[in-house]
């Protein structure tokens, strides 16, 4: 190495580390920020692996909910007839299934983000909350395709494109912030209990019977609705989802302001449980 | 001068024996009675306890000791892998770490996506990843290998990509556990150039490694652990003779039997200086003297003594023998005593054994069977000495010491830059 580049090299950074456990601190923050590439990376690379040895690759990210949709349609539309809010019940069940896949690949991929890369955690620093972060990055790269799907496939259904489409970003902010919030606790917990492994595949059957994904969220009580909509961010995104795409109308200010209270609580208090449990990672793995 | 890195008082327990793992049923038991169930579950083993140290910017430290002394914990709270149970640490710079490196790599991904993934980990730029990408496949000499995922790879070729990866990515600290020592000799060999090349560029080095010679050579100063507590801290010479005293010590705690035959016992075994002086540890080359203490309940008749001496590790080296030399040791009864007097010891300062054995005077039958009857040390002041791998050479290696020198032929300079001017000749013409 050259003496110009020793120069250019920025003072080293200082780190202190003591026992005593995690306290809230805007430098965390900012450290996270410096390792964003890190992020990228991991994120890209999560992305590349998932679809590496598939033939259709990523059309799976489009076929799944299509595929599914499908299913529902013809058993739960045609067969079990249940209320799809005077829509075809296909295209009604594809916007909770585009949510539905999103939210919910992001929450398991981020679950299992610390034990997957144990290897990279036993052996090199990093901000933790990088690996399910970017687990949830790399869900969103799924994202784009299947609302094109969506889109397309609403336009093909007779649907106008409208002006409330340009709100679409923010049930999906809603489903993201939730899921990394969801996902900091849960892959925390996953290093100390491996039991959250056999939890969530339950925990999600039960986030998807409690949101609008199959049947229409008007079928909750008018006088509940709103307590509905409100504590369950995923249904109230879902709900806004086919407001804005669907029906062509504006979401509700107040539910959504009050979901988005919720989501960030969420996400504080997971983080806080993952800040908490960080420091055994590497001797719990 | 600021300290790269500091300990102040740094212990670390881990959760140990069957409670490694928790369950949540175990947890939420342990909750629900508040701790009454089974008192605390949360057995603990100690890693390290109350070490505290500062290694300057740009000094190269050893930390040695056994296995389980606390080497790799240290090195992963240096490292920020894992954090101190109480204490505190400072650490100044970006530190790079060769913790078992190659079982880090990605499997699903290529060498080359490895080493964008690493780059990044290790806080560099796309751009600074790009230019030292051929260093780094050079030296891992993986070259056709590049592009395939890692889970293809050899373990000797991940090793390889793994240790390229980390020691040229500059960081402010480099932290090698033990990366050497699985390595082919030729990969060592380039290992250890790289690392000196590094602590010459003025990087901080920790390096763990029980390959002393390497720990010897590149480090100025070592720390030794044991049980988790730092016991010697100083100049490299100095900790590692105390070190491998200790080990070579550990192997002389011998239990003691009394050696006999039927009606005659040697009681006990006693070194002797030339003045007569009782030692257990001598000078290269000093002459020594074995003293037999023996008791013969009947007379014993020319029996005939052999005495050996020798390295654990290596057979017997010297032998003094009445078979051989004639030694006419007339009758034993009650306590005597025998000397036997080596005239000079030129053996390299390490733990020797002293073996025996006595026969009947016809040379046939056996008094006492060849045996190991003591232990003695050889130590040596390597104060002054400075030869790059004085300790270890001298303290591991070969243990006879014969007088040498060596000589230098004459030689004809000229001839290299005749030759030379003859082949820019022939590239000229």
């Amino acid at each position: 190495m050259t003496d110009a580049a020793m120069e250019l090299r920025p003072a080293p950074q200082v780190y202190e580390v003591d026992s005593r456990g995690y306290r809230p601190s805007v430098a965390n923050l900012v450290e996270i920020w410096h390792y964003k590439e890190v992020l990228w990376a991991f994120a890209v690379r999560q992305f590349k692996i998932k679809y590496k040895q598939a033939a259709i690759g990523i059309g799976w990210s489009v076929l799944q909910p299509l595929l599914a949709s499908l299913l529902f349609a013809v058993f739960i539309g045609r067969f079990a007839k249940i209320g799809s809010e005077g829509l075809p019940y296909f295209i009604f069940a594809l916007a909770g299934m585009v949510a539905w896949s999103f939210f919910s690949t992001a929450l398991a991929a981020s679950a299992d983000s610390l034990i997957r890369d144990q290897a990279v955690v036993r052996k090199v620093y990093f901000p933790r909350e990088v690996l399910p972060l970017s687990a949830v990055v790399a869900a969103l790269a799924d994202l784009p395709a299947a609302l094109v799907v969506f889109l397309v496939a609403a336009i093909a259904f007779g649907h106008r494109p409208s002006l409330t489409w340009l709100l679409i970003p923010v049930p999906v902010l809603l489903l993201l912030l939730l899921a990394t919030g969801l996902g900091f606790a849960l892959s925390a917990l996953n290093v100390y209990y491996r039991d959250v492994r056999y939890v969530l595949p339950f925990l999600l059957q039960l986030i998807l019977f409690a949101s609008p994904v199959i049947y229409s969220a008007r079928v909750v009580p008018e006088s509940w609705r709103f307590l509905y909509l409100a504590l369950n961010p995923v249904a109230i995104a879902i709900d806004d989802l086919r407001r804005i795409v669907l029906h062509g109308t504006w979401p509700e200010p107040g539910r959504n302001l009050v979901a988005f209270a919720v989501t960030m609580a969420a996400l504080a208090i997971g983080y806080y449980i993952f800040k908490s449990l960080e420091r055994g990672f590497a001797d719990r793995l | 001068m600021t300290a790269a890195i500091s300990f102040d008082g740094v212990s670390k327990s881990y959760r140990g024996g069957e409670d490694a793992y928790r369950t949540l049923r175990n947890d939420l038991v342990w909750l629900l009675t508040m701790g009454r169930a089974q008192g605390d579950p949360r057995g603990t083993v100690s890693a390290l306890s109350d070490v505290s140290f500062e290694i300057p910017v740009g000094q190269a430290t050893a930390l040695i000791g056994n296995n389980g002394a606390g080497k790799s914990t240290a090195l992963k709270i240096a490292s920020r892998i894992t954090y101190p149970t109480s204490g505190r640490t400072v650490v100044r710079g970006r530190v790079g770490a060769l913790i078992e490196v190659g079982t880090g790599l990605h499997p699903e991904l290529t060498g080359r996506e490895n080493i964008e993934l690493y780059g990044r980990i290790l806080g560099l730029s796309g751009r600074e990843i790009r230019s030292r990408y051929d260093q780094i496949v050079d030296f891992a000499t993986i070259p056709d290998a590049i592009s395939q995922p890692v889970k293809q790879y050899s373990s000797g070729m991940q090793l390889r990509l793994g240790f390229a990866i980390a020691a040229h990515m500059e960081p402010d600290i480099l932290v090698v556990d033990e990366a050497i020592a699985v390595g082919d000799a030729p990969f060592q060999y380039r290992c250890v150039e790289r690392i000196s090349q590094l602590v010459k560029e003025g990087r901080t080095l920790v390096f763990v490694s029980h390959n002393l010679m390497a720990v010897e050579s590149l480090c100025e100063r070592a720390i030794l652990l044991s049980s988790g507590r730092v016991t010697h801290d100083g100049h490299t010479k100095e900790v590692i003779h105390d070190y491998i005293r200790q080990v070579h010590a550990s192997l002389a705690t011998d239990s003691r039997q009394p050696i006999g035959g039927q009606s005659i016992e040697i009681r006990d075994v006693t070194f002797h200086d030339a003045r007569g002086r009782r030692v257990t540890t001598v000078q290269p080359g000093d002459p020594l003297t074995v003293r037999l203490h023996y008791h013969a309940s009947s007379p014993i008749e020319r029996p005939l003594i052999n005495l050996g001496i020798g390295d654990p590790a290596m057979g017997v080296l010297t032998m003094a023998s009445m078979l051989v030399d004639g030694q006419d040791s007339g009758v034993l009864l009650g306590e005597g005593t025998i000397d036997c007097t080596f005239a000079s010891l030129p053996f390299k300062p390490r733990i020797y054994d002293v073996f025996g054995s006595m026969l009947a005077g016809d040379g046939l039958g056996k008094i006492i069977g060849w045996s190991r009857w003591a232990r003695f040390q050889i130590d040596e002041d390597f104060a002054g000495k400075d030869g790059k791998n004085v300790v270890t050479r001298t303290m591991l290696s070969a243990p006879v010491m014969v007088p040498y020198r060596w000589d230098f032929g004459p030689q004809d300079a000229a001839g290299e830059i005749r030759d030379r001017d003859k082949h820019a000749e022939l590239i000229e013409s």
